[in-house]
C-alpha cells in the first residue's frame, strides 16, 4: 500500500508565503492548498487558481428576478383580475409600468442576491454541521499553512520541497501521513 | 502593493500582532459577563416583556386600544417604523457603500452596525404586523395563490412595494452578515477547548476551513452583494417615503421625498451606530479598535446627511410658498406655527442645528460630545416622522374634522418595549457573536496597524 | 512631462468655433426664438460640467481621497472653463430675465399682469432679485475656484501637508455653499422656464445630471493625455475606478429621474402633471431618447468588469451618454421655451458644435499651461501611483 504523504509549510506572513510558493513554482513543485485567516491578494494566479465566476451567475438570477417579476405583475394585475384602483385603470402592462418598478427591482436583487449566496455555499462546500478540514487550528488565527501533497509531486524530492520551504522563511513544517 | 500615506492617522492602535487580534475579538465571548453587562440586560429584558405584554394586549383587544382616530389614522405605529427602519440603514451602508469606496474604516464597526441593522428591522417590522389587527393573516400581504379566487395583491400599492422591500432588505442583510461572520466564526472555533463551544461554533462556522479557493470566492461574494445592496438600501427608504409621496397630502406629497428620506436614514442611522458603539468600546474594551479617528469619521458622515436633511427641509419649505397651492403652503405654516409647533422646532434643533457643531474639530474628536450630539439626533429624527405623519393628517381638508392626536400608554408601551428588544438582541449578540470582523481586519494590519505605519511612512516622505 | 496644444488641434477648435459663430449669427437673423433658448442650454450645459468637476475635486479633497492624486491636473484644467462659461452664462441669463427673449414668463410684465399663479411669485421671481441671485452664484464659484487655484500652485512646489490641510477646509466650505447653490441655481435658471410648475427634487435632479457629465469628460481627458503618452503613472485601475463613477451616477441620476416622475406620474395631480404631458406627447422621441441613452446604455455596456477597463469602450460610452445628458438638458429647457415648436437642426449642432470647440480650447491651453500635468508633490501621490485594485 502506498504512504499519501502531505508536507504543511507554516508561515506567520503572508508575503513570506507567496514568495515561497513563488519559489516552488518555479521549480515546478504544485501547492495543493494554502490556509488563512484573511484572503492573500496575489496568491490566486501562483497556486493556479481560476478567478471565479460567481459573479456572472449572480447576473442570471437577477434576470430571472426580473422576468418573474414582470410575469408576476401582468399576470395578477392585467390579466387575471384586472382592477382600477386610485384611478390607475389596468388596461395595459406597459401604461401601468412605473408603479410597477419598485417590486420589479426588489425581487431581482432579492434573487440575484440570495441565488448566489447558495450557489456560493454549494461551490465551497460549507453548510451546518460540516466537519472543518483545515490542517492546523492556527490557520485561522495567526498562522499561514501550505499544504503540498508529495504524490502531486512525484518527481522532486520530499527534502529538496522541505529546504525550500524552510530557506524562504517557514517557521514550522510538519509532514503527514494520509490514510 | 497598496500604500498607506503617513498623514493618514492608524485605525488600529498598539502593538498588535495578529494573534492579539484574535484574542482581543474573542475575550466578550470566553470571558464572564461583568456586573454592568447584566444589569443592563436585565433593563433591557424587562422593557422588552412590557412591550410584549401591549402587543399581546392589541392584539386580544384590537388596535383601539392605540391613541388613533379617524382623522389620525396613522401615528406612532408608522412614526416608529419609519424610525426603525431609517437606524437600520447604516449597517448595510456601512458594509456595502463603504466598501464600494474603500473605506478601509468601516472594518471595525460593520460588524456591530450590520447586526443593528437586522435588529432594527426586526423592531420596524413589528408596526406594519400589529397595525394589520389580524396577526394570524399577516401572510396575506405576499402574493399567494388563495380560496377567494382570482384575488392577488395589489402591485400599484407602495404599501406592496413596502413588503418586497422591507423582505429583501431584511434577508439581504441578514445574509451579507453571515456570510462575513462565518470565518470569523471559524476563528472563535479553531480555539474553543470545552466540547461544548467548540461544537457551538463548528456549526454556526458551516465549517469553514479557510482554504485559498474558498476566499477567492468569499471576496467575489462580498464585492457583489455589496453591489447589490447599495442600491437595494437606497430603493428601500425610497419606496418608505413613497408611502406618503404618492399620495396627495399636502406635506407628504413631494418629489424629493426619495433622497431626503435616504439621507436622513443613514443620518439616523449612524447616530444609533454612534450611540451603541461609544458604550460598547468601554463595556468590551476595544479602545483600540474604535477609535476617536473611527469616530471622527462617522460624524463627518454625521454633518454630510445632516446638511443635506437640512437642505431639505429647507428646500421644501421654500418650494411650498412658491408653489402657489394654499394647501402645501397652509401643511408648512401649520407645521412651524401650529399646535404642534414644538414638535417641529425640536426637530430643527435636532437635526439640522446640533450636527453642524460637527465642523468644530474638537466636538467632533470628543467622545462625550459625540455621545451627547448622537442621542440628539436620534430623538430628532423620530421627530421629523412624527412631524411629517401627524401634522399633515391632523388638519383634514374638512376643518369639522381637525383634531390631535394623543398616544395611549399601549403605544407609548410598544416603543419602549422595541427598544427593549432592539437592546436585549445587541447585548446578547455583543456576548456570543465576534463583534469585529476579525478577518478583514488582520488583513489591514500591516497597512493600518500603529506600530506598522510608524515604520512605513519613513521612506514615503521622499 | 508638459502637455502640448498641438496646431491641428488648435486649428480643430478654430474651425468648430467658427461654426458655432456662424450659426448663432445666423440662428438669431432667422428665428431668435429658437436660438435664445439654444444659447442658454449649451451656456449651461457646459458650464455646468466645469462646476461638476470642480465639485468633484472638492469631494476628493474633503473625503481625503488619494487615489485621485495622479488625476488632479486634468481636472483643473477642466474647471478653468468656469470663469468663461459663466460670464456667457451670466450674460444670457440676465439678458433674459431684462425680457429680451420668451425664455422667462416670469419676465414678461404683462403676463405676470394677468396670470396669478405667477403674480404669486414674483417676490422671488423678478429681474433685480433674478440677477443678483445669479451674480452670487457664479461669482461665489469663481471666487472658490480661484481659491482651488492659488492652493494648487502652492501645492505643484513641494510636498507640503499643510496646504493640503487648507485645500480640505476650503473644500468643505466650497461643498457647504455648492449644497444651497446647487439647488437654487438650478430652480432659478432652468425650473422656472416653466414658471407655472414646481418640485422640489428639480436641484438634485439637475445635479446628478451634469455630474454623470463631468465625470464623463474627466475620463475623456485622462484618456486623451494617456493617448499621447502622458500620465503614464495613471493605470487602468484608474480608469476603471472613473468608469465606475459613471457607472454608478448613471444610476443616480435614472433614480432621481424616476423619483420624481413616478411621484408626479402616480398622484396626477394637474398643477405638477402637465409638466410630463408636454414632455410625454409633444417630445415623445426625445423623451424616451433621454432614459435609453442614459440609463439603459451605460447601465448595460459598464455593467461587465472588463468594459470599464477597455479605453475605446469607455470613450464610445462616454460620448454616447454625453449627447444623452445633452437632450436631458435640452428636455428640461426647450418644452417651456419653445412649445411644441423644437428642432433639432443646424442651429442646435451647430451652436453646441461651437461650444464645444470654444470648451476644447480653454481647456486644452490650461493642460498646456501647466509645466507638467503630473502633481507628483500631492502628498497622496505615492498612494496614487500605487493604486490597485
Amino acid at each position: 500500500m502506498s504512504t499519501k504523504k502531505v508536507i504543511y509549510g507554516i508561515f506567520d506572513d503572508d508575503h513570506a508565503l507567496i514568495e515561497s510558493a513563488k519559489a516552488l513554482k518555479t521549480k515546478g513543485i504544485r501547492v495543493a492548498d494554502v490556509f488563512s485567516p484573511f484572503p492573500i491578494h496575489g496568491l490566486d494566479p501562483v497556486i493556479g487558481i481560476k478567478p471565479t465566476r460567481l459573479s456572472n451567475f449572480a447576473f442570471w438570477y437577477g434576470v430571472f428576478g426580473t422576468l418573474s417579476a414582470v410575469w408576476m405583475t401582468w399576470y395578477m394585475m392585467i390579466s387575471d383580475w384586472p382592477m382600477n384602483i386610485g384611478g390607475k385603470p389596468s388596461f395595459t402592462w406597459l401604461e401601468n409600468l412605473p408603479a410597477f418598478i419598485p417590486a420589479t427591482f426588489e425581487l431581482t436583487v432579492f434573487c440575484a442576491a440570495h441565488g448566489m449566496v447558495i450557489s456560493y455555499l454549494l461551490v465551497n462546500k460549507i453548510y451546518p454541521g460540516r466537519k472543518p478540514h483545515n490542517p492546523d487550528p492556527r490557520s485561522t488565527d495567526d498562522k499561514f499553512v501550505m499544504q503540498i501533497n508529495t504524490f502531486d509531486n512525484k518527481r522532486v524530492e520530499e527534502r529538496e520541497i522541505m529546504d525550500i520551504l524552510k530557506n524562504t522563511g517557514s517557521v514550522e513544517i510538519n509532514e503527514k501521513v494520509l490514510s | 502593493m497598496e500604500q498607506h500615506v503617513s498623514i493618514r492617522e492608524p485605525l488600529i492602535l498598539g502593538d498588535k500582532t495578529y494573534h492579539q487580534l484574535t484574542e482581543d475579538i474573542s475575550r466578550p465571548v470566553e470571558g464572564k459577563a461583568n456586573g454592568l453587562y447584566k444589569i443592563l440586560l436585565t433593563i433591557s429584558s424587562l422593557l422588552a416583556l412590557w412591550g410584549v405584554m401591549c402587543f399581546a394586549y392589541t392584539i386580544g383587544t384590537g388596535i383601539g386600544v392605540w391613541g388613533l382616530n379617524k382623522t389620525v389614522g396613522w401615528a406612532w405605529d408608522i412614526t416608529n417604523f419609519v424610525w426603525w427602519v431609517g437606524i437600520g440603514h447604516a449597517g448595510t451602508l456601512i458594509s456595502a457603500i463603504l466598501l464600494l469606496f474603500r473605506q478601509r474604516w468601516r472594518m471595525s464597526i460593520n460588524r456591530s452596525a450590520e447586526a443593528m441593522t437586522i435588529f432594527a428591522v426586526i423592531c420596524a417590522a413589528l408596526f406594519p404586523v400589529m397595525h394589520m389587527g389580524r396577526v394570524w393573516v399577516a401572510y396575506w400581504v405576499f402574493p399567494l395563490p388563495n380560496q377567494f379566487g382570482s384575488l392577488w395583491v395589489n402591485f400599484n400599492s407602495p404599501l406592496l412595494w413596502d413588503v418586497f422591500a422591507i423582505s429583501t432588505y431584511f434577508t439581504v442583510s441578514l445574509v451579507f452578515w453571515y456570510t462575513g461572520l462565518i470565518p470569523d466564526f471559524a476563528t472563535i472555533r479553531d480555539r474553543q477547548v470545552k466540547p461544548m463551544m467548540k461544537k457551538i461554533y463548528t456549526i454556526l462556522s458551516f465549517g469553514w476551513s479557510g482554504s485559498a479557493k474558498q476566499w477567492s470566492r468569499f471576496e467575489e461574494v462580498s464585492l457583489v452583494l455589496a453591489g447589490l445592496s447599495a442600491p437595494l438600501v437606497l430603493s428601500v427608504h425610497t419606496i418608505v417615503s413613497m408611502d406618503f409621496a404618492t399620495s396627495v397630502i399636502p406635506g407628504w406629497h413631494t418629489t424629493i421625498f426619495p433622497p431626503y428620506f435616504v439621507s436622513g436614514a443613514i443620518f439616523s442611522g449612524f447616530a444609533m451606530v454612534l450611540t451603541l458603539l461609544l458604550i460598547m468600546r468601554k463595556v468590551l474594551h476595544l479602545e483600540d479598535y474604535i477609535t476617536i479617528t473611527h469616530v471622527e469619521l462617522m460624524n463627518k458622515i454625521i454633518i454630510l446627511t445632516g446638511s443635506i436633511v437640512g437642505v431639505a427641509y429647507l428646500t421644501e419649505l421654500f418650494i411650498s410658498w412658491y408653489s402657489g397651492v394654499p394647501y402645501e403652503q397652509y401643511a408648512f405654516l401649520n407645521r412651524a406655527t401650529g399646535p404642534y409647533w414644538w414638535a417641529y422646532w425640536s426637530m430643527m434643533t435636532c437635526n439640522v442645528i446640533t450636527p453642524q457643531l460637527f465642523w468644530f474639530k474638537k466636538i467632533r474628536k470628543n467622545f462625550t460630545a459625540t455621545f451627547i450630539i448622537s442621542i440628539f439626533v436620534n430623538i430628532g429624527m423620530w421627530f421629523e416622522r412624527f412631524v411629517i405623519i401627524v401634522t399633515s393628517l391632523h388638519r383634514d381638508y374638512l376643518p369639522s374634522s381637525w383634531t390631535m392626536f394623543h398616544p395611549s400608554f399601549v403605544d407609548i408601551g410598544i416603543f419602549l418595549g422595541t427598544i427593549g428588544i432592539f437592546f436585549t438582541l445587541f447585548l446578547i449578540f455583543a456576548r456570543t457573536f465576534p463583534v469585529i470582523a476579525v478577518s478583514e481586519l488582520k488583513s489591514i494590519l500591516k497597512s493600518t496597524g500603529e506600530n506598522q505605519t510608524s515604520s512605513v511612512s519613513k521612506h514615503d516622505e521622499h | 512631462m508638459q502637455y502640448t496644444f498641438s496646431n491641428k488641434s488648435r486649428n480643430i477648435c478654430f474651425a468648430l468655433i467658427g461654426i458655432g459663430l456662424l450659426s448663432l449669427v445666423g440662428g438669431f437673423l432667422t428665428d431668435s426664438h429658437r436660438a435664445w433658448p439654444n444659447l442658454l442650454l449649451n451656456a449651461f450645459y457646459f458650464t455646468s460640467i466645469a462646476l461638476g468637476v470642480l465639485f468633484f475635486l472638492a469631494v476628493n479633497y474633503a473625503a481625503e481621497a488619494g487615489w485621485f492624486a495622479a488625476i488632479k491636473k486634468p481636472m483643473e484644467a477642466i474647471a478653468a472653463f468656469l470663469p468663461l462659461g459663466s460670464l456667457i452664462l451670466g450674460g444670457v441669463l440676465i439678458l433674459s430675465a431684462f425680457h429680451l427673449n420668451h425664455i422667462y414668463h416670469w419676465a414678461d410684465p404683462e403676463v405676470v399682469h394677468h396670470d396669478e399663479i405667477i403674480a404669486g411669485k414674483a417676490a422671488y421671481l423678478n429681474k433685480w432679485f433674478f440677477t443678483i441671485r445669479t451674480i452670487v452664484y457664479l461669482g461665489g464659484w469663481f471666487l472658490f475656484y480661484r481659491a482651488f487655484q492659488k492652493y494648487s500652485q502652492i501645492e505643484q512646489q513641494s510636498y507640503n501637508t499643510k496646504n493640503w490641510r487648507k485645500t480640505q477646509s476650503l473644500a468643505a466650505f466650497f461643498l457647504a455653499f455648492f449644497a444651497v447653490t446647487s439647488s437654487t441655481s438650478a430652480w432659478d435658471w432652468i425650473m422656472s422656464i416653466d414658471t407655472h410648475w414646481f418640485s422640489t427634487l428639480f436641484g438634485w435632479y439637475t445635479f446628478a445630471g451634469y455630474f454623470v457629465s463631468s465625470l464623463i469628460v474627466l475620463t475623456l481627458v485622462v484618456l486623451h493625455l494617456k493617448s499621447r503618452g502622458l500620465l503614464p503613472e495613471v493605470n487602468e485601475n484608474h480608469i476603471h475606478d472613473l468608469g465606475k463613477y459613471i457607472f454608478a451616477f448613471s444610476i443616480f441620476w435614472t433614480y432621481l429621474w424616476f423619483s420624481q416622475f413616478l411621484l408626479i406620474w402616480y398622484s396626477n395631480i394637474p398643477e405638477e402633471v402637465t409638466y410630463f404631458m408636454d414632455r410625454m406627447t409633444n417630445y415623445k422621441s426625445i423623451f424616451i431618447l433621454n432614459l435609453f441613452l442614459n440609463f439603459f446604455f451605460p447601465f448595460l455596456v459598464l455593467m461587465k468588469r472588463g468594459s470599464k477597463r477597455r479605453y475605446h469602450l469607455l470613450t464610445f460610452v462616454g460620448i454616447i451618454t454625453l449627447i444623452g445628458h445633452w437632450f436631458d438638458n435640452f428636455i428640461m429647457i426647450m418644452p417651456g421655451a419653445v412649445k411644441e415648436h423644437w428642432h433639432v437642426g443646424w442651429v442646435e449642432i451647430g451652436m453646441f458644435t461651437g461650444f464645444l470647440g470654444l470648451f476644447g480650447f480653454i481647456v486644452m491651453s490650461r493642460l498646456a499651461s501647466f509645466s507638467t500635468v503630473e502633481n507628483k508633490q500631492h502628498v497622496f501621490y505615492s498612494e496614487s501611483v500605487h493604486h490597485h485594485i
